[in-house]
């Protein structure tokens, strides 16, 4: 019984976030920065699990590394030739944003990023 | 002015401090035959759980490590033997802290604001420095030195000496700070555009396709680029294509502005090169390879290092100049035989 009452609320947390699976357009802007650099993502999520790709544009995708989906929460990792993103967003109707975490081998830095599903 | 000087200064000898911090990481022992770029990814992987290679990082000088570049960090390779000499995770560091100063005062815009005006700060104080010196004319550190009269001496000295680099240095600063209004400038009055790379067709690899391997695609980029030396090899995966960086040493301005994309079936995609940089990409590159030191390689260099670490001693002078001048200096009263009363 206790068993089924974790199934059932495990799914209806996921159920917050809604099916993350489709295109995501959007933008992130450094802190203290005065620019947006451009973000698309090509996402796939099965069950709490997301996968897919994401980069500045089409021709330019990036694998998306431990990527889950708890509740509301959308985590996951992309890493292009030097830096190292991570994100930790906040999923809402059809759009998504919260915050990135960008890692150098020298350098890190915060950044606010903000997405929307492309209808 | 100071935090661009003492920064600069250490980043002029950023490669060379950051391989001196690192050096069980950085120094191999040329023996034998360079492993392949496969042989070398593989290692590495294997030690790190498995982690894909993201790209590949060839040293420039044979005793050097190679670098793999994975999602954790970087991975130093000893390109010979094939050891495993260490992993220098992602994240800030020393030398990152003091290039995120010299750049935008470690923050964003407002940093970066306040340095780029800095640098005509800079421009003004020289110009303002030469006039003054100019009625004087006063080179030599003169023998009987009171506190004021070593700091004056030396503050002219120093300032004549260096005054040609130190403009170099802040025009090309604060050229390089305002590039984004200088920029089109350039272009229009060299009639050219920034040269942008465009990118064909990439097919997506079928499955059980022969696909080629980071040693082909960096063999097929050297005879696109003949005479050029691979530095970087970034993995299909990552990007959607191989991207082979090439430089030619000779050239250290633009001679790391080479680039060769391929497909994974090993055919060329993009491709950019130095040889069709337009005359406004190479005054923007020039404007840089003056400021860092790199035009005339190490002379150059250590120019630029002593130009930027004397920034420093003149802020120090000027400013004891200015107490010693400014400090009120009390007369004593005439004594009554004197005064005749």
């Amino acid at each position: 019984m206790k068993k089924a009452i974790a199934v059932v609320l495990l799914l209806a947390v996921n159920a917050l976030a809604g099916d993350l699976t489709g295109k995501w357009s959007g933008s992130f802007k450094v802190d203290g920065a005065d620019h947006n650099v451009p973000q698309l993502f090509i996402l796939k999520q099965d069950g709490n699990k997301l996968t897919g790709t994401g980069g500045p544009d089409d021709s330019e995708q990036y694998p998306i590394e431990g990527g889950k989906v708890e509740g509301d929460r959308v985590r996951f990792e992309l890493t292009t030739g030097e830096w190292k993103f991570t994100y930790d967003l906040k999923a809402a109707d059809a759009k998504i944003d919260g915050d990135l975490q960008l890692k150098s081998t020298n350098q890190a830095r915060t950044a606010q990023v903000s997405l929307t599903k492309a209808k | 002015m100071v935090i661009l000087g003492v920064t600069g200064s250490i980043l002029e000898f950023e490669p060379e401090l950051d391989r001196s911090l690192h050096s069980q990481l950085s120094y191999v022992t040329p023996v034998g035959r360079v492993l392949s770029l496969r042989e070398i990814g593989d290692v590495a992987s294997r030690r790190f759980n498995g982690e894909p290679v993201v790209a590949y990082l060839l040293s420039t000088s044979p005793d050097l490590s190679w670098q793999v570049v994975l999602p954790s960090g970087i991975v130093y390779v000893n390109q010979y033997t094939g050891e495993v000499l260490g992993l220098r995770p992602r994240g800030q560091t020393f030398l990152g802290y003091v290039r995120a100063l010299h750049v935008r005062l470690a923050n964003g815009t407002f940093g970066r604001n306040i340095l780029k005006w800095s640098g005509v700060t800079m421009l003004l104080s020289l110009a303002s420095g030469l006039y003054l010196w100019w009625p004087m004319k006063q080179i030599r550190i003169r023998g009987r030195w009171s506190n004021r009269q070593l700091w004056f001496d030396l503050h002219n000295a120093i300032g004549i000496f260096l005054l040609l680099p130190l403009a170099m240095l802040a025009a090309t600063g604060t050229a390089i700070g305002f590039e984004d209004q200088l920029a089109p400038l350039i272009y229009k009055l060299t009639r050219s555009t920034p040269i942008h790379t465009t990118r064909g067709p990439v097919r997506e690899p079928a499955p059980g396709a022969t696909l080629i391997t980071p040693d082909e695609a960096v063999a097929i980029a050297r005879i696109q680029i003949p005479g050029a030396v691979p530095y970087r090899v970034q993995m299909p995966k990552y990007g959607g294509l191989y991207v082979v960086a090439l430089r030619y040493p000779q050239d250290r301005i633009t001679g790391g502005a080479n680039q060769v994309g391929l497909d994974h079936y090993g055919k060329v995609v993009s491709l950019s090169r130095a040889s069709d940089l337009s005359s406004g990409d190479r005054i923007l590159a020039m404007i840089e390879a003056i400021h860092t030191g790199d035009v005339w390689g190490m002379p150059s260099r250590i120019v630029v290092w002593v130009a930027s670490t004397m920034v420093l001693v003149q802020a120090f002078s000027g400013l004891l100049m200015w107490l010693y001048r400014s400090r009120i200096v009390p007369t004593p009263a005439p004594s009554t035989a004197e005064s005749g009363l």
